[in-house]
């Protein structure tokens, strides 16, 4: 029982993914990420102009969201088997990785309210368009932390193998691929600013590659539970 | 670890990459800036880190030959080069941000200080692995280890390999950085 549900709980990562991505680009057209350099006119253009297709998008984005909770627990029961109870690194990815879902709801959240009245001044829209992609983007730290937690109690554990080690050098450079993402407070073009090389599109891409390989590996280290391991 | 090596390498690979490829754009700014890096303390980061890399690998042949009280010694001697290519970067920067020059100067220095502050991020990481390098080989020393030799040499060249990387990708920038024309 314990088995079918914690796989249940590892498709929620791609559900998330997936959902995540028609409401992101099909759906809000916010790929590529509108420039940090943009007008407030062509800000407020954008949300005037595509209104009804971002609000359905943020629906999506905001609901989906929650599904990586579930996600983040199939991880943590695993963490778990590692460091022989419930410990420390277990907690660490738990909380860290509880914390990262706001950083999906809230932009959301915020793009929501820019499309709510697209007929606002437009320096408003500029602002809430600016909190939305700075809120998406800039928090790198619960993600470093809770990728760094996998890594280290991956490559820590002493027991039989739950995950493999390369997984544990996996998260430990996605956890540092996700650092360049706060200094996009700097830049408002060039290869750090939001829409930019680092900040966006190399997280971007490391994002679907941590949930893809987490995915394959949490199902195949759950099927290989026996009823004596999972008691553990 | 080579997993996180090849991710590593194609990370600064992609950084490399937008450098030239930006500096292709305005190739004059790009010189002008170059030539106000203090290429004496690059040199002597240069020489510091191979320096380290040498103690390093002398300290994986003395595990391999089981001579784990030499290989605390390198290790030392390696992590004396690590700190003191820190502190010639200290007096670098500050050498700089006096001159006014910061991360938003221009386009050129935003590498410069994205470049070379990532690599620092890497050097002072490779010091926590060195120090972890330096305890293995002292609990093998003291014959306090329950570990296997295979083991205790497996992860030893993981950590040199870490090591090695954060030297090689020096040397890498400071060409890019400091003597391309």
């Amino acid at each position: 029982m314990n088995t079918r549900i914690q796989m249940l709980c590892t498709w929620c990562g791609p559900a998330f993914v997936a959902m995540f991505t028609v409401g992101f680009w099909w759906l809000a057209h916010y790929l590529p990420p509108p420039s940090p350099n943009a007008s407030a006119a062509d800000i407020a253009a954008l949300y005037q102009q595509n209104t009804g297709q971002i609000r359905f998008g943020m629906l999506l984005m905001m609901a989906c969201s929650a599904l990586v909770a579930p996600f983040v627990a199939v991880i943590s029961v695993q963490m778990k088997r590692m460091e022989g109870s419930a410990g420390v690194l277990t907690y660490t990815q738990l909380s860290a990785g509880t914390v990262g879902i706001l950083f999906l709801i809230l932009p959301a959240l915020l793009w929501t309210v820019a499309a709510f009245r697209p007929e606002r001044d437009p320096n408003l829209i500029l602002l809430l368009n600016d909190l939305g992609w700075i809120f998406f983007l800039m928090p790198f730290g619960t993600f470093v932390v809770q990728n760094l937690a996998i890594g280290i109690a991956i490559l820590a554990s002493s027991g039989p193998q739950v995950l493999p080690r390369w997984a544990g050098y996996f998260n430990l450079w996605v956890a540092v691929l996700f650092i360049p993402g706060g200094l996009l407070t700097f830049f408002k073009t060039g290869p750090f600013a939001w829409d930019g090389l680092f900040v966006f599109w190399v997280p971007l891409v490391v994002f679907f590659l941590w949930y893809g390989a987490m995915f394959v590996l949490l199902r195949q280290t759950i099927a290989r539970t026996t009823p004596a391991s999972a008691a553990a | 670890m080579w997993v996180f090596i090849v991710g590593d390498l194609l990370m600064f690979a992609l950084f490399f990459g937008a450098f030239v490829y930006y500096r292709a754009q305005d190739p004059a700014l790009y010189i002008e800036s170059q030539a106000t890096l203090n290429q004496g303390f690059g040199a002597i980061n240069t020489v510091l880190l191979l320096t380290s890399s040498w103690f390093v690998v002398g300290a994986v042949q003395d595990t391999r030959g089981q001579r784990a009280g030499q290989a605390c010694t390198r290790i030392i001697l390696a992590l004396l080069c690590g700190a003191g290519f820190i502190a010639v970067k200290f007096f670098e920067y500050r050498e700089k941000i006096s001159a006014g020059i910061t991360l938003t100067s221009n386009d050129f220095y935003m590498y410069y200080y994205m470049l070379t502050g990532i690599h620092l991020l890497h050097v002072v990481i490779g010091m926590g692995v060195l120090i972890f390098l330096w305890r293995l080989a002292r609990q093998s020393a003291l014959h306090h280890s329950t570990a296997s030799h295979e083991s205790v040499i497996s992860h030893f060249e993981s950590g040199a390999s870490f090591w090695h990387l954060v030297d090689m990708l020096w040397i890498f920038l400071f060409a890019l950085l400091y003597l391309m024309k």
